[in-house]
């Protein structure tokens, strides 16, 4: 009767530890899964930010670089969720979100040096037209200068009778 | 000697030269070059990188590879998927002309980041886990650039062309920035395999 008792009670630990290794196996994937989403929505998120820095204007080809780089990293998360490795792929999926967020982050002060150089357009505009009208005025006055001198070679010019 | 109307004509000339060369800094912030023709290319390379010798003939376990790529003419940065499917010669192609993709799972996922004007290229290494049952054979599960995954994908024996047909194909999909989700871009590439027991 003992010994049916102690088998009993040693079914019923085993059966729990391995009720618990699941659950926890369980636990670990959705939360890699989870993070993996989380990064994907950030990679798209920090796409976004660059696409906004270039249409004003910024040069975004090192973003572009880094946001690969950070879609490798996810290709290796989702690799590992797939083979179970569940730490692994966690970590991966937050290195991954850390790199898409600090692009993010790049893409928004590129954007605004890029909409303040913009907003200088003013500037070149006046110093075209400044250089222009000096220029005109300068060729003026050359022009001036070189027609007196003409004319007054002219006049010294004398006729000359040949035959 | 030049008359002085000439040398009028002269000093008209280099003051519109002039003038010009001053403001054409403030004209290039106004005027753009014309936009050309806008659109994404996606192919597929086999193992020497041209197009010829593509995996046929494949067997179980086997490696293969094959190139992919993508280039980027859309005026501006770009966010692609290129996803990877099977299919029989029973399934549907995706439809380029009302751009619906394939309701297949997508077995293997490249994320590509492209500027302007860019090509992306990276090797695409698979195998098939392959078995065979009477007149059927079955794709269980194949390896991507070293990821396995489960496919579940069967063929009958095709008695006009002798073999187990399955074609391995490749769609692009382009992030739309207005909803925030990827759309299929019209374009699919792919070639055809023929499962055999040995290599």
């Amino acid at each position: 009767m003992r010994s049916w008792v102690s088998l009993f009670i040693v079914g019923l630990v085993v059966a729990l530890a391995s009720c618990s290794v699941q659950r926890g196996l369980a636990v670990e994937y959705q939360d890699a899964s989870a993070q993996i989403l989380v990064a994907d929505q950030s990679l798209r998120v920090a796409f976004n930010s660059s696409l906004d820095a270039e249409q004003s204007g910024a040069n975004v080809s090192a973003l572009l670089v880094r946001l690969s780089d950070a879609g490798s990293i996810l290709r290796r998360a989702e690799a590992a969720l797939v083979a179970g490795n569940y730490s692994d792929a966690l970590n991966l999926a937050e290195t991954c979100k850390s790199l898409a967020d600090g692009v993010r982050t790049d893409a928004s002060a590129l954007k605004s040096d890029a909409v303040a150089s913009a907003g200088n357009w003013w500037m070149t505009v006046a110093l075209s037209v400044a250089s222009s009208v000096v220029f005109v005025v300068a060729l003026f006055f050359v022009w001036g200068r070189f027609k007196r001198r003409y004319l007054k070679r002219l006049l010294r010019s004398r006729p000359e009778v040949t035959g | 000697m030049w008359s002085l109307n000439n040398w009028k004509t002269v000093f008209a000339a280099v003051g519109l030269i002039g003038v010009l060369v001053f403001c054409l800094p403030s004209v290039s912030l106004f005027v753009r070059d014309p936009a050309g023709e806008r659109f994404s290319e996606l192919y597929v390379l086999g193992p020497t990188h041209m197009a010829e010798g593509y995996p046929f003939n494949v067997s179980d376990g086997s490696n293969y590879l094959v190139y992919l790529g993508v280039g980027n003419h859309l005026g501006n940065s770009a966010f692609y998927e290129v996803q990877v499917k099977l299919r029989n010669s029973e399934d549907p192609l995706p439809n380029s002309t009302s751009a619906v993709a394939s309701s297949l799972p997508v077995l293997y996922t490249y994320r590509v980041f492209l500027g302007d004007g860019q090509v992306w290229e990276d090797g695409l290494s698979f195998s098939l886990h392959v078995g065979f049952l009477g007149n059927m054979s079955g794709v269980v599960g194949a390896t991507f650039n070293g990821v396995s995954v489960d496919v579940g994908k069967f063929a009958a024996w095709d008695s006009v062309n002798n073999g187990y047909f399955y074609e391995l194909f490749m769609e692009l999909w382009l992030m739309n920035t207005t909803y925030n989700a990827f759309s299929f871009d019209s374009r699919f590439v792919g070639f055809w395999l023929n499962v055999t027991a040995v290599s």
